[in-house]
């Protein structure tokens, strides 16, 4: 069958064959035009312009229509979407959309590249910096800074605001090629660790460890003394998914900011699984397998596996985004996130804050006729106002404003007592993707409940003080990225392998000698000097 | 049955007992995944997950189904599969059954050339981009004939069905319907393929199932979500659930988390329903194409 269907493309090949002879020479000569391309497209604006209002709405006076390629997270056909009908009543621009599934969005991005059959405007879907440096370089995505200047007054003020974020979507040759998602607003990088409360009470302990020590005690405790009262031992202390989840929060106790670069605090990056902290960190873990504190199946399970212990109530410790997730039930302020604790090591603990933004979630092409309105359009989207149309849709489905001077919302009844977020996910492209808009104080303001504040508390007191962003975005060189791609990818399977080893005790800690030895033949101190460079070159802007 | 003539030796049954002992580990091997997954189809999640469920369901929820019913994406994925399986197999078999017969012909002019080219093209194709270039200056990128078209000859498929021609339509048949002046056309399409029901219905089989569980042309072809077959729908509540908050690794803000884990939770429960949704028009059209395969129709076709 497989076979058969191998086959199926057989007849096609030989066409294949000749066009792609034509698509190779059809390449060539693209590379050498595009420049010109470029060049050309910055000044097309004259015709365009004519059809453009400067300010207000609408942004174009005659209608025009553009394509837009996304990512569908299956909810809701984009057209359907309330946003993008709005948007289009209000600024005279339409998308025709070209969109793909969520998770091969990227192999069908790659497609239209190559194939030149790409659409006018990205919207969502993180361009690597690698792509933005290439297609950035070659004209097909276009220099976007000029035309921030000129039609994106709100982004324009943010990135004057936040010179670190103009910085951090500089790519090497000047350009700014592809817009971010901002969030002035951003608290934790993944999320955090929680206890489980019920084990703490069943334990009669008020206050959550503070150092190392007190927290191996506590785990060691769950294990002995059946906090779920069930009557067995079946307690795992500490539960995760490959220790992806939790390795970055637990390093923070021997001075590690990430798990893979960081730059500490005097400008000096590092390559984590080199730093004498890592060892530590492995050490600790070790101890916790040892005595059967780490959950025994960490390094085969899967997510869902893990909520089922969780639902359970068997886990102690874990990683989740909120606990409840993990926990189940509703949102409960009981369990209480996880302090980073410290070490014997000066300065620790360290936490790891959110950069603020992700970038490469829009970008121009050169096929776009009509770049400045374009720009004028998701401009809005840095806005306040539009930020709410996009984050909770129109004004008057799920939320109105109580206040629109200071944009204080408040919920709305939602229409038919249907899910919330599943509403919302056909109101608005802005469900499990990341889009180009701007969240800060005001996009939230009305809309915090008491979980949410209490979620900030929690994190003002035991993570806010600790921690800082571990590394800005930087972007590589096309030489440097390939170098520490093809370095970083070996690497980082041999220290993923090293990791379950040493944990689990396959590999004795007495070998790390031997471990950073092979980690220098890989070049892990070379991926190091890159980034240092790197990180130089951004912070002299 | 009764009157068995040889007396079985001890050696033969051995011989019985350990194939019937063999078979029933074959067939557990088999069974066992399609009675998991009828089980977690009709369990609650939870007991799935975390492995309570092993085989026979637990915590007896119809939940997964209700939802799959009241999907209506599921629905139109499906109607388009339909459509899409039904048409592409009628086109594969337009273009197979003749060419097949064609080739299988000996005193076809070029015979061996034709059957050369053919054979190049499955072990050289132009890839991924060419492909693509090549379906889209046709013009069909976003239609079905994207996914139709590009795929309607399959020459491992042309040459299974030109073996079945040598091998059972006998040159004689051919002459001697020659003699009574049938035409070539006429020959196949009044005595060719009425002889040749099962090597159509194998064909049908496999060609249709191909077109039934494809969703990579539709992933690369078509670009809007009404026109998903069932297998894209499928693959996207499936992938969507392993892209928990947790293992997308970018930097993500509380809603998109929470509508990430509401995703994922819909998912545990949906999956396994879908899978059996989805697959159970294959399994239930089986038997009936199956019986062609053990069948021989060409028995006395032939008279002297």
């Amino acid at each position: 069958m497989q076979k058969g269907s191998n086959a199926v493309m057989g007849h096609k090949k030989i066409w294949a064959m000749l066009l792609s002879m034509t698509l190779l020479i059809s390449l060539l000569s693209g590379c050498g035009g595009s420049s010109d391309k470029a060049a050309e497209n910055g000044s097309t604006g004259s015709e365009a312009s004519a059809n453009l209002n400067m300010e207000g709405f609408p942004i174009v006076k005659e209608p025009i229509t553009l394509t837009m390629m996304g990512q569908d997270v299956g909810m809701q056909n984009w057209q359907d979407m309330e946003f993008f009908k709005q948007m289009q009543e209000k600024t005279g621009i339409k998308f025709d959309f070209r969109n793909a599934p969520l998770d091969s969005f990227d192999t069908k991005r790659n497609l239209v590249f190559a194939s030149g059959d790409y659409p006018d405007v990205f919207f969502s879907g993180q361009l690597k910096a690698a792509d933005e440096v290439n297609y950035g370089g070659q004209g097909v995505l276009i220099p976007l800074e000029g035309l921030i200047d000129k039609y994106a007054p709100n982004l324009k003020k943010i990135l004057d605001e936040h010179p670190d974020i103009r910085k951090s979507i500089t790519t090497p040759d000047g350009h700014i090629y592809a817009l971010p998602n901002i969030d002035l607003d951003a608290g934790w990088y993944r999320g955090p660790l929680w206890y489980n409360g019920k084990f703490l009470k069943a334990l009669g302990i008020d206050k959550v460890p503070s150092t190392t020590e007190e927290l191996y005690t506590y785990l060691k405790r769950v294990k002995d003394e059946d906090p779920n009262g069930n009557g067995k031992k079946d307690e795992i202390p500490f539960v995760s998914v490959k220790l992806d989840d939790v390795r970055m929060w637990l390093l923070g106790s021997w001075g590690i900011f990430n798990e893979q670069i960081y730059a500490d605090r005097e400008d000096k990056v590092h390559y984590t699984p080199m730093e004498p902290g890592y060892k530590q960190y492995l050490t600790f873990l070790n101890r916790l397998w040892n005595d059967g504190l780490l959950d025994k199946e960490t390094f085969s399970q899967t997510d869902e596996q893990k909520k089922a212990k969780g639902k359970n109530n068997q886990v102690a410790l874990f990683a989740d985004y909120h606990a409840y997730f993990t926990l189940g039930g509703d949102p409960s302020q009981d369990d209480p996130m996880y302090a980073p604790v410290k070490s014997e090591v000066v300065g620790s603990p360290v936490a790891a804050k959110h950069p603020g933004l992700v970038r490469g979630v829009f970008a121009i092409t050169n096929k776009n006729k009509h770049p400045e309105a374009t720009m004028r359009w998701v401009d809005y989207l840095y806005s306040t106002e539009g930020a709410d149309l996009i984050s909770s849709g129109p004004e008057g489905v799920l939320w109105k404003y109580t206040n629109k001077a200071d944009f204080t919302k408040e919920k709305l009844e939602v229409p038919g007592g249907k899910d919330r977020e599943e509403y919302r996910a056909t109101l608005t492209p802005d469900y499990g993707v990341v889009l180009p808009k701007v969240s800060n104080e005001d996009t939230k303001r009305g809309f915090e409940d008491d979980f949410a504040r209490w979620l900030k508390k929690e994190t003002s007191e035991k993570i806010d003080p600790i921690s800082k962003v571990p590394f800005p975005s930087v972007y590589l060189s096309q030489d440097e990225q390939s170098e520490a791609s093809a370095k970083l990818s070996d690497l980082d399977t041999y220290v993923k392998q090293m990791e379950a080893k040493f944990v689990t005790g396959q590999e004795p800690l007495s070998n790390w000698d031997k471990y950073i030895e092979t980690c220098k033949k890989m070049g892990g101190e070379r991926v190091a000097e890159i980034y240092q460079a790197a990180y130089d070159r951004w912070k002299q802007g | 049955m009764a009157a068995v003539a040889v007396k079985e030796s001890r050696g033969d049954k051995i011989f019985v007992i350990l194939n019937y002992i063999y078979l029933s580990i074959a067939l557990l091997i088999v069974l066992y995944p399609v009675l998991y997954i009828i089980s977690a189809s009709i369990s609650d999640p939870k007991y799935v997950n975390s492995g309570e469920m092993w085989l026979l369901p637990k915590g007896i929820t119809f939940e997964g189904y209700v939802r799959v019913f009241e999907n209506s994406k599921i629905w139109s994925g499906y109607g388009n599969t339909i459509l899409y399986t039904t048409v592409g197999t009628l086109v594969n078999l337009f273009v197979t059954l003749p060419a097949a017969y064609s080739l299988s012909r000996s005193d076809f002019v070029g015979r061996g050339f034709f059957m050369g080219m053919f054979m190049v093209t499955m072990f050289f194709g132009g890839g991924l981009v060419p492909g693509y270039l090549l379906v889209k200056n046709l013009g069909m990128i976003n239609s079905m004939w994207a996914l139709i078209l590009p795929g309607a000859a399959s020459v491992w498929n042309i040459i299974v069905a030109r073996t079945f021609f040598q091998s059972t339509i006998p040159k004689e048949l051919q002459e001697a319907a020659h003699i009574d002046g049938c035409t070539n056309m006429r020959l196949f399409i009044k005595i060719v393929l009425p002889l040749s029901a099962p090597i159509i219905a194998v064909m049908a089989l496999f060609y249709g199932v191909g077109h039934w569980n494809s969703y990579f042309s539709a992933l690369i072809y078509l670009n809007e979500e009404s026109k998903y077959p069932l297998q894209m729908i499928l693959r996207q509540i499936l992938v969507l659930q392993e892209m928990s908050a947790e293992t997308t690794g970018a930097a993500i803000n509380a809603s998109v988390a929470s509508a990430l884990n509401n995703k994922a939770d819909a998912a545990s429960l949906l999956k396994y329903a879908v899978i059996i949704v989805s697959t159970l028009p294959v399994v239930a059209v089986y038997p009936f194409l199956q019986r062609y395969f053990v069948q021989g129709v060409m028995i006395g076709s032939v008279k002297g």
